[in-house]
Order: C-alpha cells, then sequence, then structure tokens
C-alpha cells in the first residue's frame, strides 16, 4: 500500500514537472523571422531656374555693343549619380530669327551671352549632346561633378546683349525666347 | 515422452499460477504525459520584396503593395495568454542606407488595419517582451489566447510607406534596407 502510494506521488509529481516545463517553453515563444526587402530609388535631377522670367533692353543703339539686358539670375541644381559635368546651355530654336519684329529679324549670331567675367559670345554654336540646335547655341558653363560633388548648386549671372556692330535695325520691339538647359556629360 | 511433457507443462503452469500473485503485488504506476509542442510560424505569403521606383522629396511615399502576413499557432491557452507580432529593424538610425544619407526608422511608418496600428505609425517603439529593438519597432498585433483560437492562423496585411515630408532632400540613388517580423507569445 506504501509502495502504491509511493509511486503515485512520484508520477503527480513527474506530470507537474512535465507541465511545468511545458509552461516555461510558450512563455517567450517566438517564431522564426520573417524579412521584407525595402528598396527606395531616389532619381537623378538636374534642374534650372531663373530669378525673371524676361530681360529687357528699352533701346536699342544701332551699330554698338552697348545694347546689354537687364541681368538674369540663373540657378543650376543637380543631383546625380555619375557623370563628369554640368554645362548649361543657352538657345535660340530658329537661330535665323532669334528676335523678331514682324518681318524685320535679329539672328542669334548677333546676341551674345556670359557667365560671370567670361568674354561675350555669340550664340551661334552647334549643340551639346542633345541641346541645343546648330548655330544657334552657346555652353554657358562647364562644372565638373565627381563622386563628392553629385550632389550641388550654383547661381550665376546671366549677361546677355546685342552686338550690332555695322547693324542698323528697323523701328519697334523685338522679342525673342532663348531656352537655358543644362546637360549632364 | 507424452508424460514428460505434460510434467514440463504442469510446472510452468503451477510456477505461473504461484507467481501472478507477485507480481501483482509489485504493480508500479506509470505516469504517462505526451507533449504537443507549442509551434508558431510566420510566412509573408506576398510583398516581400517593396520597391519605390521614384522617392519625391518632402512627400510621403507608399510602398506599392501591402506585405501579407500568414501567422499559425498551435500553443496551450493555460500557459499562453496572448500572441503578438513585431516588425523592427536592427539599426533605427538606418533602416533604409543609401551612399552618404540614412533613412531612419523613424522615417518608416506602417499600418496594419487588422492590428493595433490601424494609422500609420513610425516604426518607433522599443522591443517588445525582447523581440525587436529600442526605437526601432512597432507591435503589428496582440491576439488573446483561449481555447477557441488555441489552434489557429490569421493573416494580416501591412502597408508601408516612407515619409520624408521635412527630411534633408535624398541624394540621387538607392536605398535598400531590411523589415523583420516576428512572433512571440506571452
Amino acid at each position: 500500500m506504501h509502495a502504491l502510494l509511493k509511486n503515485a506521488l512520484l508520477g503527480t509529481a513527474a506530470l507537474v514537472l512535465v507541465g511545468s516545463s511545458t509552461a516555461m517553453a510558450q512563455v517567450n515563444l517566438t517564431s522564426n523571422v520573417a524579412t521584407v526587402a525595402l528598396t527606395a530609388t531616389k532619381a537623378a535631377t538636374l534642374t534650372v531656374s531663373t530669378d525673371v522670367a524676361s530681360a529687357t533692353l528699352a533701346n536699342i543703339t544701332d551699330n554698338s555693343t552697348a545694347n546689354q539686358f537687364t541681368p538674369v539670375s540663373l540657378t543650376t541644381d543637380w543631383n546625380l549619380t555619375a557623370g563628369s559635368s554640368v554645362r548649361m546651355i543657352g538657345w535660340f530654336a530658329t537661330p535665323a530669327q532669334a528676335l523678331v519684329n514682324g518681318t524685320d529679324l535679329i539672328p542669334s549670331s548677333k546676341v551674345e551671352g556670359r557667365v560671370g567675367a567670361t568674354p561675350f559670345a555669340a550664340f551661334s554654336n552647334g549643340p551639346v549632346g542633345t541641346v541645343g540646335v546648330a548655330g544657334g547655341s552657346l555652353q554657358l558653363f562647364s562644372q565638373a561633378v565627381a563622386a563628392g560633388s553629385y550632389f550641388g548648386t550654383r547661381t550665376d549671372q546671366l549677361d546677355l546683349r546685342l552686338n550690332l556692330t555695322g547693324t542698323t535695325t528697323m523701328a519697334g520691339n523685338y522679342t525673342g525666347t532663348l531656352n537655358l538647359q543644362a546637360i549632364v556629360q | 515422452m507424452g508424460s514428460r511433457r505434460f510434467g514440463l507443462s504442469f510446472a510452468l503452469g503451477a510456477f505461473l499460477a504461484l507467481g501472478a500473485k507477485e507480481l501483482f503485488g509489485q504493480a508500479r504506476i506509470i505516469s504517462l504525459a505526451a507533449t504537443s509542442p507549442a509551434d508558431l510560424s510566420l510566412v509573408i505569403t506576398s510583398g516581400a520584396i517593396q520597391t519605390i521606383a521614384g522617392v519625391t522629396d518632402n512627400a510621403v511615399n507608399n510602398f506599392p503593395s501591402p506585405v501579407v502576413i500568414q501567422t499559425t499557432w498551435s500553443v496551450n491557452p493555460g500557459q499562453t495568454n496572448t500572441v503578438n507580432l513585431v516588425a523592427y529593424f536592427l539599426v533605427p538610425a538606418q533602416a533604409l542606407v543609401g551612399g552618404t544619407t540614412q533613412i531612419p526608422s523613424s522615417r518608416v511608418l506602417a499600418r496594419m488595419s487588422t492590428g493595433l496600428p490601424t494609422t500609420f505609425t513610425a516604426i518607433t517603439q522599443n522591443a517588445f517582451a525582447g523581440v525587436g529593438t529600442a526605437g526601432g519597432s512597432l507591435r503589428l498585433y496582440s491576439v488573446n489566447i483561449g481555447g477557441s483560437n488555441k489552434n489557429s492562423s490569421r493573416t494580416d496585411n501591412l502597408d508601408l510607406r516612407l515619409n520624408l515630408v521635412g527630411f534633408p532632400t535624398l541624394r540621387a540613388g538607392s536605398y535598400t534596407g531590411v523589415l523583420n517580423l516576428r512572433v512571440i507569445t506571452q
């Protein structure tokens, strides 16, 4: 009888022990780790902005270079992943008709531009890469970039003038559109 | 030969008959315990790879599709009160890593409409019961366990987004990270 009681107690104790070990196993039981791969890509950007939408020349002087438009502040921002230079190109869509006054035309070869202290040059070059048109373009600056400077900005004063040396114009308002576009090369 | 066999059988029978009482007297109680181990498993059935092709600065950027999470458990309700799902980044300051700029977990928001963060919430909580990291975790749901759901499963959609409002302009390039998901019982 004692043996029976002893064995019963041992069995009960064993059950309690088994139960408690199971309880410990189920507290803070963790699953496998599942993962979600996240990728977000920021595209490269290159933007050009100006402080004004128009530049004016109130009074044209024939046969002179003293025909400077009001200056334009030109800001270029870039956020790149590759390339060696950022180049700014100014261009007229139709070089023979850079400025138009009815049937009177001023070609792009008589419109000159410069950035900073560089000499004035005519908008009569070819395109740079895919930017610009033949005979109506001018590279205004070339900014070297590298891995350490792929994120940057610069602001320049763009000066524009008409070089009417040897030219007489008909009275009237001459209007035109100069396009400004940057390219990474 | 026949009498010899009979004699042997008789002797064996007598021994067994005599021994039967002795065996009964030495009986042992054998306690039987069969334990089915608790089980927790977590499977992402879709959306394990999330990509934003074109991130917009100073804006909220949603990842395109939900992460569909299936959790299955088999637990003892007497020993388990809750089943909890936790999302976390190992390095909260660098949830998504780029070339020069890192996106912290405070800019990664999660929502589980069937769980606890029913609106988009930054993954900035502390670890839960040892699962997760300080400042880089978010508990997604907590299920009370009873007899009716001790063996059960559930499927949830986890929506993710980047909140870059007011964040410095990101450098161009790819930002990658890993969001960990783990279930724990309490």
